[in-house]
């Protein structure tokens, strides 16, 4: 005869394990992004190479993912409201979205590379490759785990709950885009 | 597990969303100084990251140990940059 | 949606391994048991301990008798010391301490302790395993590319670092690099797992309050290792950067900023050593409690002296960088905090010598070590406060002083707390008890040859022998402490050789040691109520539900001298403490 008393559910578990893994993320790009901004703060002129960067591009892309996160939080819902069609709809819509920044991420790299602009070009550009790429590699590791999800989704929605936790570690990408944004293409 | 919550709009977070980043580029475009310029389209993202937080993350609703995990990594990462900033920005 | 059905969740491979459908390989390679992850570490941890005891003795060697060939190696240049040197610490660091203190203790112990069947993730549990196993396959590798292994310190110090053509190390370094790459991620796997597992699964009437002390240390290493390690995730990438496309971030001909390296390393890397500090010292807590047959003393003090550190721990990292040149206004504040945490380290402490105080001690080898751990420690804490106040450091600093100061309080933690944890918990992990004898002589030649070896490296080091070199007899100055380095080198040897007894003993008494029962010690805690060894699922229907702390030994009013956590009071009787 098993005891029964009160137990945690895999979505509380996975919930928890999952902010760990952001607050450890937040570490990894805390310090990237802190020695970017002591960096440019020593050394002149970055603002000079900067502006060969896109804003334009870079606008569209926030407004991608941006997109993409609502998209989640809307997949997450309607497993919530258990609409297996609404979650496939949004998972494939969040997918595209993640698919098309890499995409616009990889018509950027391929302009400047173009001009010259390589990683070894000069300080500046080291800090743009070495932060927009390890952004990028998160946003594709991302969108492999939606892909699963979205496959998952289609044989029914007994494993669902893990769509809140992709969705934590989706929104948080989507911050560190929010931050990359002003850091790299707008600011002085 | 997941009982029917009242979830935040999703949708009129995002129009929030996109509002504030047109108005971050609009701001590089601004009259101001530097440092004006700077502070707020940093402000702006910080803004637009705690609607993020807060609303598709579910911050809101959440017990005090994700608040923990979410703020604790951040302020650490400040005081780390902050501590190394005499070094590496006055001393290059 | 419907609600989770509220009954104890059995893994489908729980029940499969019930009936032994899992075949050898499911069992002992890809398993998902915490059991047996934890040995896989143990495994690791110990063969990986042979190679980095092996350096150590090509490189005693070396300085004892520069410019000779060395028995089993062959001649040693500069640039192989450095390899040597590198490696020693990289190896015992990351891929013995660790997998040894975390890897083992904490797979082993965090589900037994906490009275759950397995950790919240086993699967991941297996997969962290599986990357540290092949990060250490690329370490080893890396010894045997072309220019050999990784030669720029464990601290990988830039721009030494950051261009290949300045060591002459290439693929030694990358793959250094990438094995640290892979160590890191199975770290985090494995801390987020112990969190999670530790905040969401333990049993009934388990409260945090009444986790054992070695629980706490766990967890409190494994948040360390979480928000310490990600700088340097950051720092490793741009070093790879610098390596592999030539970037410049740590390379001050291109503009980079040598000391930024130095920063980003020793922010993680001054944490990391609380991380191994904390497991070993929770080990010597059980087991004081235990052969004390007394509570530990100040067990709330203890948790606020733990959280303590592990805050503090962040705050003194810039203590291995008082000369580097970086900003001297940073020297003092750092100097401080380096001797305050000195005060809640001596709290926990304090708090082990009055746990033994008018105890009834039972000497048996687990409780040797803890002990010895209590001398050796107080001696590497003592010149830890040498080291932290920055006027003293200067004359110190990058010399053997500093060597035999991290030895004593590394070794204490890994040797001695980790003996300590492994003699006390064999009978638990394997089902058998360990001979008494050979333990104990174990323990005497080890406390023996390790102050043999590391108590003249003080004098040595305040002669100013510097680290790293491959010949102390190029300088005039170190001449007269060559005896001493000859003495240590010999000690160092015997020390090696001490771990002979344990050897024996170890294989001898899993195949053939005395049959062990579930409790042989008479202790208090979760894990000693699942039998010897456990099975698959710890316990049998039921897991435990827990009544009080786990350390009420010799209560007052009951026959046995303690009474177990799991233990149900008839209505009325002795009053519990907690």
């Amino acid at each position: 005869m098993t005891v029964v008393f009160e137990q945690s559910t895999p979505a509380l578990r996975g919930k928890i394990a999952i902010w760990w893994v952001i607050a450890s993320e937040v570490m990894i790009f805390g310090g990237a992004v802190g020695s970017y901004i002591m960096a440019r703060a020593a050394s002149p002129g970055w603002s000079a190479e900067a502006a060969h960067l896109s804003t334009f591009m870079a606008a569209i892309n926030t407004f991608v993912l941006l997109t993409s996160s609502m998209t989640m939080a809307m997949a997450f819902a309607s497993y919530q409201k258990g609409d297996q069609r609404g979650v496939r709809r949004f998972l494939l819509l969040t997918i595209l979205l993640g698919l098309a920044f890499l995409g616009i991420k990889a018509y950027e790299y391929t302009s400047h590379i173009m001009e010259g602009a390589v990683p070894w070009s000069g300080s500046f550009w080291s800090f743009y490759y070495m932060l927009t790429g390890l952004h990028a590699l998160h946003v594709l590791a991302g969108a492999i785990v939606n892909f699963i999800l979205f496959l998952a989704a289609g044989r029914g929605l007994s494993t669902g709950y893990r769509i809140e936790i992709a969705g934590l570690y989706w929104h948080f990408v989507d911050i560190v885009w929010i931050f990359l944004f002003p850091l790299l293409y707008l600011s002085y | 597990m997941t009982a029917e919550r009242v979830h935040p709009n999703y949708v009129a977070i995002w129009v929030w969303l996109v509002v504030l980043m047109v108005a971050g580029v609009l701001a590089t475009r601004l009259p101001l100084g530097k440092s004006a310029v700077n502070s707020l389209i940093f402000a702006i993202a910080a803004v637009k990251a705690a609607l993020v937080a807060l609303n598709y993350m579910h911050l809101r609703s959440e017990n005090w140990l994700i608040y923990a995990l979410a703020i604790v990594p951040v302020l650490l990462v400040v005081a780390m940059t902050l501590v190394l900033f005499p070094d590496i920005v006055f001393h290059h | 949606m419907s609600n989770p059905p509220r009954v104890a969740p059995s893994p489908s491979s729980v029940a499969q391994a019930a009936h032994g459908e899992l075949g050898f390989w499911r069992t002992y390679v890809f398993t998902t048991d915490h059991k047996t992850i934890a040995k896989q570490y143990l495994s690791l941890g110990l063969f990986m301990a042979f190679v980095g005891g092996y350096l150590a003795y090509v490189m005693r060697w070396q300085l004892a008798f520069p410019d000779t060939s060395i028995p089993g190696f062959g001649f040693v240049g500069p640039e192989t010391y450095n390899a040597l040197v590198t490696n020693h610490g990289t190896i015992m660091v990351f891929f013995v301490a660790m997998p040894i203190l975390l890897g083992a203790f904490g797979n082993f112990l965090i589900p037994l302790m906490i009275g759950a069947r397995d950790m919240a993730f086993p699967r991941l549990n297996m997969l962290s395993f599986w990357i540290l196993a092949v990060s250490a396959l690329l370490i080893l590798i890396s010894f045997f590319v072309p220019a050999g292994g990784a030669s720029a310190g464990w601290t990988g110090y830039a721009p030494l670092s950051a261009r290949a053509e300045y060591t002459g190390v290439n693929w030694g370094i990358n793959l250094w690099l990438f094995a640290h790459a892979l160590e890191f991620s199975s770290f985090l796997i494995g801390g987020v797992n112990f969190l999670t597992t530790a905040i969401t699964m333990r049993a009934p009437g388990m409260t945090f309050s009444r986790l054992p002390l070695v629980i706490w240390q766990l967890l409190t290493a494994s948040v360390i290792f979480l928000l310490s390690v990600g700088p340097l995730i950051a720092a490793a990438v741009m070093l790879l950067m610098d390596r592999l496309l030539g970037t410049s971030f740590f390379v001050p001909e291109g503009g980079g900023d040598p000391l930024l390296w130095e920063h980003l390393f020793w922010f993680f890397g001054h944490p990391e050593v609380y991380v191994i500090l904390l497991p070993g010292l929770g080990a010597v807590l059980e087991v004081l409690a235990v052969f004390s047959r007394k509570p530990i003393f100040g067990y709330r003090w203890i948790i606020y002296s733990t959280l303590a550190t592990g805050v503090l721990s962040f705050l003194v990292w810039a203590h291995h960088m008082f000369i580097s040149g970086m900003d001297p206004r940073l020297v003092m504040p750092f100097s401080i905090a380096t001797i305050l945490i000195s005060v809640p380290l001596s709290l926990i402490i304090f708090s082990m010598i009055l746990t033994l105080w008018k105890g009834s001690i039972r000497l048996a080898t687990p409780m040797l070590w803890a002990l010895g751990f209590i001398a050796m420690f107080i001696l590497g804490g003592l010149t830890g406060i040498v080291n932290g106040s920055a006027a003293l450091d200067i004359q110190i600093h990058g010399t053997h002083f500093v060597v035999a100061h991290f030895h004593y309080t590394l070794l204490s933690v890994v040797i001695f707390g980790g003996f300590t944890g492994l003699y006390f918990w064999f009978p638990k992990m394997f089902g058998r008890m360990m001979n008494e004898p050979l333990g104990k002589l174990h323990f005497l030649l080890t406390l023996l040859f390790f102050n043999l070896t590391f108590f003249p490296m003080h004098a040595v080091g305040l002669a100013g022998m510097p680290r790293r070199i491959a010949n102390p007899l190029q300088y005039e100055f170190l001449k007269a402490v060559q005896p001493l380095n000859v003495q240590i080198t010999i000690s160092a040897i015997g020390l090696i050789i001490a771990q002979l007894p344990f050897l024996i003993n170890f294989a001898w008494s899993i195949m053939a040691g005395r049959k062990a029962e579930s409790n042989p010690w008479e202790a208090a805690t979760l894990e000693w109520t699942a039998p010897s060894p456990p099975p698959h699922g710890n316990w049998g229907e039921a897991i435990p539900t827990v009544y009080r702390g786990p350390y009420e030994y010799s209560p007052p009013g009951v026959r046995e001298d303690y009474l177990p956590q799991d233990r149900a009071l008839a209505a009325g009787s002795a009053k519990e403490r907690r």
